[in-house]
């Protein structure tokens, strides 16, 4: 570690520390869920597996949408520090939009697999992809009401710049929860429904 | 979103538990030191309960063939012993010493995040009667204390008492990850002027790295009752083998989890040890920064030998000797700690006190469990006494004769500190004996079981000749401990009430808690003194031999 | 497991005898320095602060190499002891012996002979053999003691190991892995015969029971065997009864204990287990079929010609 960064992290704000020490948990976390899906990707002896029931290029569609939240909140946190207020409030409501468009996406891909008899205790792939996907996807709801209380709080005239703890600290859990399911897209639509052959 | 506040500041002095306006200010507190005490509190309660369940145990393993419980009482039993003992007991109660302790060790007036401390304690109480209210919900848990799969799958543990043993932890768990989380940014944010990190009290530093092994083991578990759950209430299949799940998977799982716990279950006890030995040796530690940096050493390896619970599953040669050779290791930088633990006695003037009594024999019980620790390292031992009385013996070592040893040294030597009054040193010095002597007859007796082939968890067992004498004995030590408990209990309340008045540092100790008011005040102190060394109040005591001033070479430096 | 019988025992008792001498030197010295401490640096009446030593880094790089190295040859010798403990099983070697762990009972079967048996290892001194593993419900465990190691019989995961004991003789031992209600009523014991003894056991016990008994009291006991559900879940080979559920009653006469070593084999016991198992084993998946006391004297004859 460079001494700078060594200054940074003595000076990180409490809540931002807080929140990181919070997103190792949740590292591990994801970790151990996604360790199980790949142990059991090629477990499935009857019903569908990943590359039977998922669609990997509709996925990726609301992936984009995800990816780009984490662009615009870039965005908010700027022109929070910048004290452009009406801005940072628009990158904001941006972000929960994206967010919000991921989230109906998931159920769209939910509701099919339902439909087609895919749920958690059809087999072991079942398991493992609601458990995992699931778990993602209360993270980014928990994200958005987040992001929504901040946003509310905005709008009621708070949130003035040019630093707020709690901005920071959201902020941060929206990358973490992208940064997952570049993680979670990558070994399960590219890999293991073949997204990408190799 | 503003940054939480921190409690107001007032000059009131802590209320008593007694009065009903008291009551609810110690239920609704967000301060370190009331919600320290009330998981002290807590778990010394749920440790009766845990104990109690011992002596039911005891009492039927007590002759060959017993029918005093039937098998099933027996395994709910156990397992609530086990679950009782480490989740409700041993973790929380060092958590309790941690919330304490450290803001006042690094001159800070509270935590980080006084009411996440406040829902930390909270979420313990809340899952521990989850767990326990499975008595009256269906049955108890009954799958031991790591619940291994299949045996915990719905089809073999169709009761709903592994749901409340999953969901219970699951609760116990989030605030464990919690307190884990504030004592880090505690820490790290909010020490004093002058308390670098190379000058924090030893206590202060096995709780951060112990903090990050919550933080990094913690989770794990989580995920993992997560997964049972799913399996149990949404009929997935992670870890049922007919439906291609996998029975080691959930063995990987938890023990990625689990043998971490076992420091944490440890390391915040060392802590205690750190500060007690030399106060009562009248010198500073030897080697600080050995002792400290040893823990960061154990910290690591304690993730890389999980799989040293495994070696009768099969996992293969190379697997076996990996596991087997980090286990072994992780005895240097445990070893490193006792050694210097006994060069700060050697050469001091040693005042024994109940606490150091218990301090002085933890050094002896805990390396008897950490050398029994090491033969299971030796993997074709470990294949012989694997899941006998042998590991009873050896977790017992450990977790009592080393982590509940600390804990009663600990509670000797602050319990001024928390209640301005000491505890009486003549019912101490019977509590010790008892204790001691009681110990090692309930436990030691119990390598020779385990070596004589007495599998553990059985609830009765055949009577093969000398197997009941053995059994006989550590009942009655088991009892021993029971009124040695009672004597501590005792103790406890009746100095709490009308024990001698301790005043401010009745030890002549070094560290900041020393510096304030016994008990403290609500906002700590009134100014923290100037900190210049490790031990601050030694410098004000020896002006003319401060810490502060730069030694000879040869003798470690302190920092500056 | 100070009294081994096998190669494999043998080695894993000089190891821990061996580990067990370096513990104790360890100890007594951990100890011996602590005890020395207390007697000699008791703080004297009258005496001030002593001298405040900070450390000594080279004794502590000391206390820090010595355990190491020590630590180093243990690890060489335990290298060399799993070799010995647990020879590595020859490629494509077929085992003699399955072993497989139900809840609260043993399976065992002779694939090459074609023998089923139940809670009792039958096997020829001084030769080793590979036994298979399997966990048929839950995960049990094969401990007994003097042959050596113990092994996880998991679900999902068939292991193999030798066994091996030197002299004749009974060898008990149990599960050693927690499975339930009636762990602690799950044991087994290994019967070691003279190779010749063990031709001739293999031979009669290959041998399917006889369709028809000779006396008619047996006879009964034959038809209640199929009237009252037995039959739903216990083999008895050469009969019309092959359900897998219970332990295979071909020659369950010839059997030493009864219900994995719960009862000794005699008639007596044959007949209380039957009546009610439940009693004797609380838990067990063999219900008390609330048969009277005629039918269960005519189930035990049947049952005591199945040498
Ligand atoms: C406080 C908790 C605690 C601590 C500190 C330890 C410490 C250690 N434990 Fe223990 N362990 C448990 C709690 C703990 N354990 C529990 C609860 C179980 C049972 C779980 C269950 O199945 O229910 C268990 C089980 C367990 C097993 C599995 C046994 C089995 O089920 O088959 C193993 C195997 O390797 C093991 C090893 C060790 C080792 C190597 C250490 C080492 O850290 C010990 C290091 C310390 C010393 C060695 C002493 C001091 C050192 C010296 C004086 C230096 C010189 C020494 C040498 C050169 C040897 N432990
Ligand atoms: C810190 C942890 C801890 C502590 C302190 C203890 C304390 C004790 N333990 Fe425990 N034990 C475990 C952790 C702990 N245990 C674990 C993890 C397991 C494994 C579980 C599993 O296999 O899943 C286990 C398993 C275990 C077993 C093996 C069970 C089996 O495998 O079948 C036994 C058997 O003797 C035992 C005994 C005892 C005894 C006698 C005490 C004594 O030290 C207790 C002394 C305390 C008291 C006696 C309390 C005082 C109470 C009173 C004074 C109230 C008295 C009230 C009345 C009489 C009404 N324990
Ligand atoms: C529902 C299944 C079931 C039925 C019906 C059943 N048994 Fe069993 N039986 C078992 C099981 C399971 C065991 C193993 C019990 C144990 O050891 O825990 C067993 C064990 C036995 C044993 C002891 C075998 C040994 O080797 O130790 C005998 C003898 C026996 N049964 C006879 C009978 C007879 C006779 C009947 C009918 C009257 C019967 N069983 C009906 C399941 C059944
Ligand atoms: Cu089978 Cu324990
Ligand atoms: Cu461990």
């Amino acid at each position: 570690m460079t001494t700078t960064a060594l200054e940074k992290l003595k000076h990180i704000e409490k809540n931002t520390l807080g929140m990181a020490l919070f997103l190792i948990n949740e590292a591990v976390f994801f970790a151990l869920l996604i360790i199980a899906f790949v142990n059991f990707r090629n477990s499935v002896k009857s019903g569908p597996n990943a590359a039977a029931a998922l669609e990997p290029l509709t996925t990726a569609l609301f992936t984009v949408a995800l990816l780009s939240s984490s662009f615009t909140i870039r965005q908010a946190d700027k022109n929070l520090e910048r004290k452009n207020h009406a801005r940072m409030l628009a990158w904001l409501v941006a972000t929960i939009a994206l967010g919000g468009i991921f989230l109906v996406g998931q159920g769209m891909e939910y509701r099919r697999l339902l439909t087609n008899d895919v749920t958690i205790s059809r087999n072991i792939f079942g398991s493992t992809f609601f458990t995992l996907t699931g778990f993602h996807g209360l993270h980014v709801l928990v994200g958005l009401i987040m992001l929504a209380t901040l946003a509310a709080f905005a709008f009621s005239g708070g949130l003035k710049g040019p630093k707020s703890s709690g901005m920071a600290a959201i902020s941060l859990y929206w990358h973490f929860v992208d940064v997952v399911w570049v993680v979670i897209f990558g070994i399960i639509y590219v890999w293991t429904a073949g997204l990408i052959k190799f | 979103m503003t940054d939480i506040p921190l409690v107001p500041e007032t000059t009131r002095p802590l209320p008593t538990l007694g009065s009903s306006e008291g009551l609810i200010s110690w239920v609704a507190s967000v301060d370190h030191k009331q919600i320290g005490i009330m998981y002290l509190i807590s778990s010394f309660l749920f440790f009766v309960v845990g104990g109690f369940e011992a002596l039911l145990m005891r009492t039927q393993l007590a002759q060959p063939n017993a029918t005093f419980l039937s098998p099933e009482a027996y395994n709910q039993i156990f397992t609530m012993h086990g679950t009782t003992m480490i989740f409700l007991v041993v973790v929380p109660m060092l958590i309790g010493f941690t919330t304490y302790l450290v803001p006042l060790m690094i001159g800070a007036r509270d935590m980080a995040f006084p009411r996440l401390n406040a829902l930390s304690f909270w979420a313990l109480v809340f899952g521990g009667l989850m767990l326990y209210y499975s008595f009256i919900g269906g049955g108890a848990p009954n799958a031991g204390w790591f619940s291994y799969a299949p045996l915990s799958e719905r089809p073999y543990a169709s009761t709903n008492g592994l749901d409340y043993w999953a969901l219970g932890l699951l609760v116990v768990g989030v605030g464990t990850v919690a307190a884990g989380i504030n004592t880090i940014t505690t820490i790290w944010k909010l020490r004093a002027p002058g308390v670098t990190i190379r000058r924090l009290p030893l206590f202060v530093w096995m709780s951060l790295v112990n903090s990050f092994l919550i933080i990094g083991a913690l989770p794990a578990l989580n995920a993992s009752l997560v997964m049972l759950l799913a399996d149990r209430m949404l009929n997935a299949h992670f870890f049922a083998p007919a439906e291609s799940g996998s029975a080691v998977l959930w063995q990987h799982f938890f023990w990625a989890f689990g043998h971490p716990e076992v420091y944490i279950m440890v390391l915040p006890a060392f802590g205690i040890i750190s500060e007690v030995i030399p106060v009562f040796s009248r010198k500073p530690i030897f080697g600080y920064a050995f002792v400290a940096g040893s823990t960061v050493g154990i910290a690591f390896l304690s993730f890389a030998v999980w799989a040293h619970h495994m070696f009768a599953v099969g996992l293969g040669r190379p697997w076996d000797l990996i596991f087997g050779a980090s286990s072994m290791l992780i005895a240097v930088p445990t070893g490193v700690k006792i050694f210097n633990w006994i060069a700060t006695m050697w050469g001091g003037a040693i005042r024994f006190t109940t606490s150091m009594l218990f301090a002085a024999s933890f050094l002896i019980t805990f390396t008897i469990g950490g050398i029994s620790g090491v033969t299971f390292a030796v993997v074709p031992v470990d294949w012989q006494v694997t899941d006998s009385y042998y590991v009873v013996a050896h977790m017992h070592y450990v977790l009592f004769g080393g982590t509940m040893f600390a804990v009663f040294a600990g509670a000797y030597y602050w319990f001024p500190k928390m209640t301005g009054r000491l505890l009486s040193e003549t019912l101490g010095k019977w509590h010790f004996s008892l204790t001691f002597i009681g110990f090692n007859l309930t436990f030691f007796v119990q390598h020779f079981l385990g070596l004589m082939g007495m599998p553990r968890r059985v609830a009765t067992y055949p009577d093969l000749p000398n197997w009941g004498l053995l059994n006989l004995t550590s009942t009655a030590g088991a009892f021993m401990l029971g009124v040695a408990s009672l004597v501590f209990f005792w103790n406890v309340t009746a100095s709490w009430r009308n024990g001698k008045e301790a005043g401010d540092n009745p030890w002549q100790a070094w560290t900041l808690e020393w510096a304030t008011t016994s008990p403290p005040p609500i906002y700590n102190f009134d100014q923290v003194p100037p900190v210049k060394s490790r031990r601050p109040l030694w410098d004000l005591a020896h002006p003319e031999n401060p810490d502060s001033r730069p030694r000879k070479p040869k003798v470690e430096q302190t920092d500056q | 497991m100070f009294n081994p019988d096998s190669p494999q025992g043998l080695a894993i008792s000089n190891l821990f005898v061996l580990t067990l001498l370096i513990a104790a030197g360890i100890f007594l010295l951990v100890a011996g320095l602590v005890v020395y401490a207390s007697i000699c640096y008791r703080r004297k009446p009258g005496q001030g602060e002593p001298y405040q030593n900070f450390g000594i880094p080279k004794l502590e790089v000391g206390w820090t190499v010595a355990p190491a190295v020590l630590l180093l040859g243990l690890f060489g010798v335990t290298f060399v002891g799993m070799g010995n403990a647990d020879p590595a099983v020859e490629k494509d070697r077929a085992p003699d012996i399955i072993v497989t762990g139900y809840q609260w009972w043993w399976g065992v079967s002779y694939p090459q002979a074609g023998v089923i048996s139940a809670n009792e290892i039958h096997m020829p001194a001084g030769k080793r053999m590979l036994v298979r593993l399997i966990g048929g419900d839950v995960i049990h465990d094969l401990w007994i003691p003097r042959l050596g190691r113990k092994m996880d019989m998991v679900p999902g995961h068939p292991n193999e190991m030798y066994m091996q004991a030197d002299t004749p003789g009974v060898y008990i031992g149990a599960c050693a892995e927690y499975c339930g209600v009636q762990h602690s009523k799950m044991l087994i014991r290994a019967v070691v015969q003279t190779p010749t003894e063990y031709d001739a056991w293999l031979k009669t016990h290959s041998a399917p029971a006889p369709a028809h008994p000779d006396a008619a009291f047996a006879l009964r006991g034959q038809q209640l065997f199929q009237q009252k559900t037995c039959i739903s879940c216990h083999a008895i080979n050469g009969t019309a009864a092959n359900a897998q559920i219970g332990p295979n009653l071909t020659h369950v006469a010839s059997r030493q204990t009864l219900a994995a070593g719960v009862l000794q084999n005699t008639p007596e016991n044959m007949a209380a287990w039957i009546k009610n198992p439940q009693q004797i084993k609380p838990g067990s998946y063999m219900p008390n079929l609330r048969l009277t006391d005629d039918e269960i004297k005519a189930l035990v004859a049947y049952m005591e010609t199945l040498k």
